[in-house]
């Protein structure tokens, strides 16, 4: 066991982030369990604290009488150069036992700028960063969440993969973990690659083109699954949900309640991840829901509940849901919050009944300035709607709208560039059209871009990202066509999205590249004030690996993708028509209103809008 | 018919580093899980309305500190100390609750950091060596004035902390210096115990630079008639 003495805290930032004791975290007693599992987020305490997978897992692995499971985030580099200083290995936060006296260590996989973090804990546990140069001794290293999708640029840091939602995959693996303990490593990895949903990529082999595309891939030995189906729930009414959170001193980025709705999406855009990979839509009856929160209150004291999903007003009885929360804790105070709004009037309708106070602005997400754009990435909002949905925002006491969009999407012209200076202007117009006794004073539209990263499973997984260097132009077109004093922008403009890009559509030689970059210091990449671009940039070309390859290039149709090993349940032939229709920016429409033949209720066991109300 | 209630409580080591907002918010918390008939605040954002008796700096733990919260009934004492330890965290433990008498002719309402007057501390400084300690420690308590610049956000000026200072012991335990002192507290006139420690630490030589100084506040006074009175207890007797 660790000790972290006061002499080390008092000269951290944020000490609680290293303390644990925190109300409700688990502890056990050593001797009476029989596997030691670290769930380790690769970011910072307060954002991997805000996680709902961890929370779920953590509650899945501690029912378990013969596993503890415990909670590991990446130490601020403050507190990573006082434990390199004072040889203090990285620890689970409910023992400060460390990471190298674990059976399994889990890491999340939520975006690909946490990966060098990924390398950094293992290194600061004194475990060898890549997978073929550890020792039986050390733990079995697993990864999971969305990222997994594209397993490849983690081939030799993985033991092995997850692929889809844990909840009852990780009691497979722990079993059979437990069964065949002392037989070794390989002999387990072996026999886990048979468990549905569990990637093991070393025994797998990829061969490459001339052209640096995939000849080949393939397992290495017989009986080893030629392709990896992702796992889902499929009675999610009736899935397995935590009673208690932990609930931290200090504040956490996502500090209250949050209650999974639904899983999936059906607006199927054509630019989102996790429209695709999350299907089918399966949603938990509200009862089931109000049940849960009120364990949740009882053992939190939460002051706020949030209802989250992909897109929760899309949740068929949400009116239902949200006015019975209210009503139920009227007396106590209890806030509901919607994180996810769709931009039409029905949204801005309830947002107004259950927030009170207009303290935040309101937030909409158009993605393209033009119909046209928005037609082609499938995003099934019309200027109308946004035009409706600030209207009745402003009348009902908003001031402050935000506005987000992407640029650098597929087939975007100049003229899509100017559509969003020219619908933020709408927006101040349509405040104006309301007389002045009816409208709150001091309009702002905050207007801000992100950079599209092309990612796999989508229908734009074929497509080039946009070059730095146009990023810059369109962002001095959009900042020139803004003409009104209340719309502020802002928008970044970095590399992140281009190493994004890299290693979202990544293949299995950019694991060097990572482990390269490691060692030169990359960390918290995440972060602006710690990425630092020329680490990565000396790591891609000492590796020999162009990272344009990877995020400038069209690819065909023909082409073996390096996660083509993968099912998702959507077909690779609706992603081909949708990016066809793209093309010809010709709309999909929501499959609520008639299945689009995406094939996951055929390839997968469950069965779409699962638990519904109506759809 | 709302009622006030005193409550007495700690602040244990292992949370010293969490700060006053967020022990506020923990308080908030722990009040909300017990199930006790806790009063909000009326208005658009409404909240329990608690005040703590003297906010702690962060890094300071405490096992007498003090919160006074509104319940909507008369709910007995020992009731709420038992429900109130049943929904704390880990690092907070109730040990009093008293119920806070309405003053009759007007109706003020009472707030426990307008009476407190004083607070006793222990501040635990380490040593590397201390062969010279003790002939440190008698010179420094034959200065007549103890002064030192206390630094606030807005100046610079030196004060004399002595005057502050109602009492205070030593001891030197192995490594150790161990200062016990009972200083002003409150909102007329306040010692923060971190001041004696740099204060020590000046006209002291030898002590471990890379060491925390482990601060703790053992109990906050009202003065009733020239006397000290632990909150908890004056509160009774007022």
């Amino acid at each position: 066991m660790n000790r972290i003495s006061d002499d080390i805290l008092s000269k951290v930032e944020k000490p609680s982030r290293y303390t644990g004791g925190e109300l409700n975290s688990c502890t056990k007693d050593k001797e009476s369990i029989q596997i030691r599992y670290a769930f380790c987020f690769p970011d910072v305490y307060e954002v991997g604290m805000s996680h709902l997978g961890m929370k779920i897992l953590y509650y899945v692995l501690n029912k378990r009488e013969d596993t503890w499971c415990e909670r590991v985030f990446a130490p601020w580099p403050d507190m990573e150069k006082l434990m390199r200083e004072k040889n203090i290995q990285l620890y689970g936060l409910e023992s400060k036992d460390s990471l190298k006296e674990f059976d399994f260590l889990g890491f999340t996989l939520q975006y690909e700028m946490s990966y060098s973090n990924i390398l950094n804990m293992l290194d600061l546990a004194g475990i060898p960063v890549r997978a073929s140069k550890r020792s039986e001794d050390d733990p079995v290293v697993m990864f999971g969440g969305p990222c997994a999708y594209n397993p490849e640029p983690l081939y030799d840091i993985a033991d092995l993969f997850v692929m889809g939602e844990g909840e009852d995959v990780i009691n497979e693996i722990v079993d059979l973990y437990k069964e065949v303990k002392g037989k070794g490593k390989a002999y387990f990895l072996r026999k886990v690659s048979a468990v549905a949903g569990v990637y093991v990529p070393s025994l797998y082999e990829v061969e490459y083109r001339d052209d640096g595309t995939i000849e080949k891939f393939y397992p290495k030995e017989e009986g080893v699954p030629k392709k990896v189906k992702k796992r889902i729930i499929t009675d999610f009414n009736n899935s397995v949900y935590p009673d208690k959170f932990v609930v931290p001193y200090n504040e956490i980025v996502h500090d209250r309640i949050v209650m999974e709705t639904f899983r999936g999406c059906t607006r199927g855009c054509r630019f989102c991840q996790a429209g695709m990979v999350y299907r089918p839509v399966r949603e938990k009856h509200a009862d089931r829901l109000i049940a849960d929160a009120e364990k949740l209150l009882k053992s939190t004291g939460y002051e706020e509940i949030s209802l989250s999903s992909l897109s929760i007003c899309d949740y068929s009885d949400i009116q239902n849901l949200v006015f019975s929360i209210m009503e139920k804790y009227e007396k106590e105070k209890v806030g509901v919050s919607l994180p996810s709004l769709r931009i039409d009037s029905f949204s801005v309708e309830l947002i107004k009944q259950i927030q009170k106070v207009r303290k935040t602005g309101l937030t909409f997400a158009p993605e393209a300035g033009t119909q046209r754009l928005r037609d082609v990435i499938n995003k099934g909002v019309t200027e109308k709607n946004l035009i409706d949905s600030v209207s009745s925002a402003f009348k009902s006491g908003w001031s402050t709208i935000k506005l987000y969009f992407m640029i650098g999407l597929p087939y975007e012209t100049e003229e899509d560039i100017m559509g969003i200076a020219d619908l933020a202007q709408k927006v101040v117009d349509e405040y104006y059209k309301i007389p002045k006794e009816d409208r709150k004073k001091g309009l702002k539209v905050n207007l801000s871009t992100s950079i599209f990263v092309p990612k796999p499973f989508t229908p734009f997984q074929w497509e080039p990202q946009i070059r730095m260097e146009d990023i810059s132009d369109k962002i001095k077109v959009l900042r020139s066509s803004i003409k009104s004093r209340q719309i502020f922008y802002s928008w970044h403009e970095t590399p992140v999205s281009y190493l994004e890009a890299v290693f979202a559509r990544g293949d299995r030689r950019l694991c060097d590249v990572l482990v390269k970059a490691f060692e030169k210091g990359a960390k918290f990449d995440g972060w602006t004030e710690h990425f630092k671009f020329d680490s990565w940039k000396e790591a891609l070309e000492e590796s020999g690996v162009e990272g344009d390859f990877y995020a400038y290039r069209k690819r065909e149709y023909e082409e073996i993708l390096p996660w083509d090993f993968i099912e998702i349940g959507v077909d690779k032939r609706y992603l081909i028509s949708e990016s066809e229709k793209a093309k010809n920016a010709v709309a999909t429409q929501d499959c609520r209103l008639g299945c689009t033949n995406c094939g996951v209720n055929v390839n997968l066991e469950g069965k779409c809008f699962e638990g519904a109300v109506s759809n | 018919m709302k009622v006030r209630y005193l409550i007495k409580f700690s602040k244990e080591s292992e949370i010293k580093f969490v700060g006053h907002l967020d022990l506020m918010r923990t308080i908030q918390r722990m009040m909300k899980r017990s199930g006790l008939p806790v009063a909000y605040s009326q208005g658009f954002n409404p909240h329990i309305n608690l005040s703590l008796a003297q906010p702690l700096a962060v890094g300071i733990y405490s096992s007498g500190d003090y919160f006074d919260a509104p319940l909507e009934e008369d709910v007995p004492e020992l009731k709420v100390k038992e429900a109130l330890n049943q929904s704390a965290p880990p690092g907070i433990r109730i040990f009093e609750v008293v119920k806070i008498k309405e003053e009759d002719d007007h109706q003020k309402v009472f707030k426990s950091m307008a009476v407190i007057d004083a607070a006793k501390y222990t501040i635990r400084i380490r040593y590397k060596n201390t062969d010279l300690l003790n002939e440190e420690m008698k010179a420094l308590f034959e200065m007549k004035e103890w002064n030192i610049v206390k630094k606030s956000k807005r100046q610079e000026k030196e004060v004399d902390i002595r005057t502050m200072i109602k009492d205070i012991e030593y001891k030197v335990v192995e490594k150790i210096l161990v200062i016990e002192a009972v200083v002003s507290c409150g909102s007329r006139e306040n010692l923060s115990p971190e001041l004696i420690a740099q204060f020590v630490k000046i006209h002291t030589t030898n002590w471990d630079s890379e060491a925390f100084t482990d601060i703790k506040r053992q109990e906050m006074y009202a003065a009733l008639e020239n006397k000290l009175i632990p909150l908890y207890k004056f509160v009774k007797m007022r």
